[in-house]
């Protein structure tokens, strides 16, 4: 409910950024999805409200249902037009499905690997955090994602974006946050124990207050 | 004529229930296991729902926590959504074609007692030093751990229930295709047998995959092997190809019997034929066959191409078309017709908006643009609850309402049934649906604990609060159907159908019809409202 507010809001007026990229893709595929949800739910719903009512069994007057058996003709309606509509929806998932996936080429390029239970972040000048990551507001940063261990999944709820980190391949996603503060970060693939607590902290730094902090020990 | 036989369950000693090779009697073995099964694993939930009710741990560790979830998902899955329909097949499949029993009576029984080793295995797993706390999906690495518990033991449950499973496959397409009547056809026969026989047949492909997982798990825990070891040259994620190629196909097995009762239903208390027969039967097939070309919709995250991704998508919407079919088919079996409001009629209905929810908020999970925010989401768990909670517990209590006087002979109260019916749907949509919106929130699934942010608590006590309505629902369903059996005897047909169970007494007798073959008249159909033979009353 919250998102359909924001999105009334955010078209209202005009493109207001998201906290990070790419959420407002999935806002998008969210706001087609949810239109389309409603109506087709009150096509069928509706219908079946209307018949139980109009045609309730009423003693001497409606005791037996029609001799109805079938119409092709309704068949190969219903069955054609919701193929066009769910063929529209897969193509239209995935154009935003690649915007969502491709890394803008000047991405800052942070390694992350899952451990049970946490994550630790390798930064391109060899510095080491764990369970924080700090980053620049308004570029895209692509995370490079692999286990030590077992499967885990690095979920950034800003972002609204995923990705699992495999033992033995790497993984990666992006995400661009367009403020600054501390968002939190989940762990989405069920690893044991203390799955429920292994999150990180994204920090969200200006690009100086960044390249001061990569640098130091 | 109407004949009250001396009903032959209660009379029956403990040895004969021990040694029964007659598929009414397994088919109430299976009913009570199931039903048993399903009580233990609403109890999980209910705990899981009780520590998720505020931040923090409360009641259970995460490792307890992590046990409930896994029996609670094992146990709902393949003890309530998949037996229980076994219940269903066995007693209905003979007397639905015409036949006096399966065609394998004693492997019948040998199936029953594989489900039943099975059981006594789960019930192991309550000793703490047992709990599986792998999840029903049993994901490596991780379930090679120890943090996992006796892997072991979970692949032996798998491969009893496979053995059980794989029997009655056997046995029920052999019976379906060669014990039908004279003048029954699979073009005319009951839809509720296309629903069992297309689930069955499922099964019968699928389950070797599962087995084939779940071995390739025990051999890499306890031989040594490499199967999903990156270091020995593996990939774990072959075990997810592997086990979604059998589980996603799973959830059609759990849901094709229900569709299968909606349509006998609907067309008995509308009084019509069910509409659009041939297609509802091409229907039912189409989405057995597609299910098995969608299972990597589960894996859009794990890291395979992309391509994957997305030919999956594809796949995976294409199912919503024969499913749109069958909901719109069942609308138009409404129109025109005589409608009346049984407790079976309402869990029905029930069940078919239930599965409208649940169906619209699929869609959206097959497009990875949307999985991407809400993949191991309470999302995800609030879809599969309303098809799976939802859509086939409403169709089961449904049929169980339905057949009720068929099988004990007595008719059940119908006042606590409509209750139980209001309640279960109540509860159902508080919890479930503030499930969903928890989870697009981001709140993450198989969570013991969550921060304390947004509205999460209160969605979570919002959803607990609607899982004590429906608890309450569901034991008044059972108090329902305890307190038929010593309710008022049944007439042999009360619902008017045309169907030919309908035409033998409540309950059957051993042999089912008086005299074999049966044969039915020309141009004979279950939906016959129009035609009215002798049978009806």
């Amino acid at each position: 409910m919250m998102q359909m507010l924001y999105v009334a809001a955010a078209a209202a007026a005009e493109v207001i950024a998201p906290i990070a990229y790419p959420a407002d893709r999935w806002d998008r595929i969210f706001d087609i999805w949810i239109a389309l949800a409603v109506v087709i739910y009150l096509i069928v719903a509706i219908p079946i409200i209307y018949f139980l009512v109009r045609y309730r069994y009423k003693e001497g007057e409606n005791e037996i249902g029609a001799d109805e058996h079938g119409n092709m003709g309704l068949e190969i309606l219903w069955t054609i037009i919701p193929t066009i509509i769910v063929i529209y929806l897969a193509f239209q998932g995935a154009t935003i499905y690649t915007a969502q996936r491709t890394a803008p080429p000047d991405s800052l390029v942070i390694r992350a690997d899952g451990m049970m239970w946490a994550w630790q972040f390798d930064y391109p000048n060899g510095k080491s955090t764990i369970g924080n990551l700090t980053v620049p507001v308004d570029k895209p940063v692509k995370l490079e994602l692999t286990s030590r261990d077992v499967i885990h999944s690095f979920y950034v709820p800003a972002a609204k974006t995923m990705e699992d980190a495999v033992p033995g391949r790497v993984t990666n996603l992006w995400f661009q946050f367009n403020e600054t503060g501390e968002f939190i970060s989940f762990c989405r693939e069920y690893c044991g124990t203390a799955h429920a607590y292994m999150n990180a902290t994204i920090n969200v730094v200006t690009q100086e207050e960044y390249d001061e902090w990569v640098k130091s020990s | 004529m109407q004949e009250v036989v001396a009903t032959p369950y209660f009379r029956a000693s403990f040895r004969e229930w021990l040694f029964t090779t007659d598929h009414k009697k397994i088919a109430i073995l299976y009913a009570m296991t199931s039903l048993l099964f399903f009580s233990v694993a609403g109890i999980m939930g209910m705990v899981i729902r009780l520590e998720l009710s505020q931040p923090g741990i409360q009641y259970v560790t995460p490792d307890q926590y992590n046990y409930l979830l896994t029996g609670h998902g094992a146990v709902m899955l393949l003890w309530w959504a998949i037996a229980f329909w076994g219940a269903f097949s066995n007693f209905l499949i003979p007397i639905l074609i015409g036949a006096r029993d399966v065609a394998f009576p004693r492997l019948n029984q040998l199936s029953y007692w594989f489900f039943f080793s099975a059981s006594v295995l789960v019930l192991i797993t309550l000793i703490p030093s047992q709990h599986i706390k792998m999840m029903w999906t049993g994901y490596p690495p991780f379930s090679l751990h120890y943090n996992a518990g006796p892997t072991g033991l979970y692949v032996l449950i798998v491969l009893l229930i496979a053995g059980s499973t794989l029997g009655g496959g056997v046995n029920f397409i052999t019976t379906v295709l060669r014990m039908r009547a004279k003048g029954i056809t699979l073009g005319n026969t009951n839809l509720m047998i296309h629903g069992l026989m297309s689930s069955i047949v499922v099964q019968l492909v699928g389950v070797p995959a599962f087995v084939g997982a779940v071995v390739m798990l025990f051999l890499d825990k306890y031989i040594g092997t490499g199967f999903f070891n990156p270091a020995a040259g593996g990939d774990p994620v072959l075990y997810q190809h592997l086990f979604w190629f059998y589980s996603h196909p799973a959830v059609y097995v759990m849901i094709l019997p229900a569709f299968g009762v909606f349509s006998e239903v609907l067309s008995t208390f509308s009084q019509k034929p069910i509409f659009g027969r041939a297609a509802m039967i091409w229907a039912i097939w189409a989405i057995a066959l597609l299910g098995f070309m969608v299972w990597a919709h589960h894996m859009f995250t794990s890291g395979m191409p992309h391509w994957v991704r997305m030919f999956m998508s594809f796949t995976t919407v294409l199912i919503a078309v024969p499913t749109g079919v069958k909901i719109f088919n069942w609308v138009a079996t409404l129109h025109k017709g005589a409608i009346r409001f049984p407790t079976p009629m309402l869990f029905t209905l029930g069940g078919i908006f239930m599965f409208l929810i649940g169906g619209l908020t699929g869609i959206p999970l097959a497009l990875p643009a949307f999985d991407v925010n809400v993949h191991d989401s309470a999302f995800v768990v609030g879809h599969f609850h309303y098809v799976l909670g939802m859509a086939m517990t409403l169709g089961a209590f449904s049929g169980v309402y339905y057949w009720y006087p068929k099988v004990t002979g007595r008719m059940y109260p119908e006042s606590i049934g409509k209750l139980s019916f209001w309640l279960v749907l109540i509860g159902s949509n508080v919890l479930y649906f503030a499930m969903m919106m928890v989870g697009i929130d981001g709140m993450p699934r198989r969570y013991v604990d969550y921060p304390d942010i947004n509205e999460w608590e209160l969605l979570n006590q919002i959803s607990s609060v609607g899982a004590v309505i429906l608890a309450l629902g569901v034991i008044l369903t059972f108090v329902a159907w305890i307190k038929g059996l010593s309710g008022p005897v049944a007439p042999r047909n009360p619902w008017g159908s045309q169907s030919l169970e309908w035409t033998i007494p409540s309950p059957p007798p051993p042999q089912n019809f008086e005299s074999f073959p049966v044969e039915v008249p020309e141009g004979w159909t279950p939906y016959a409202y129009h035609k009215r033979p002798a049978n009806s009353e």
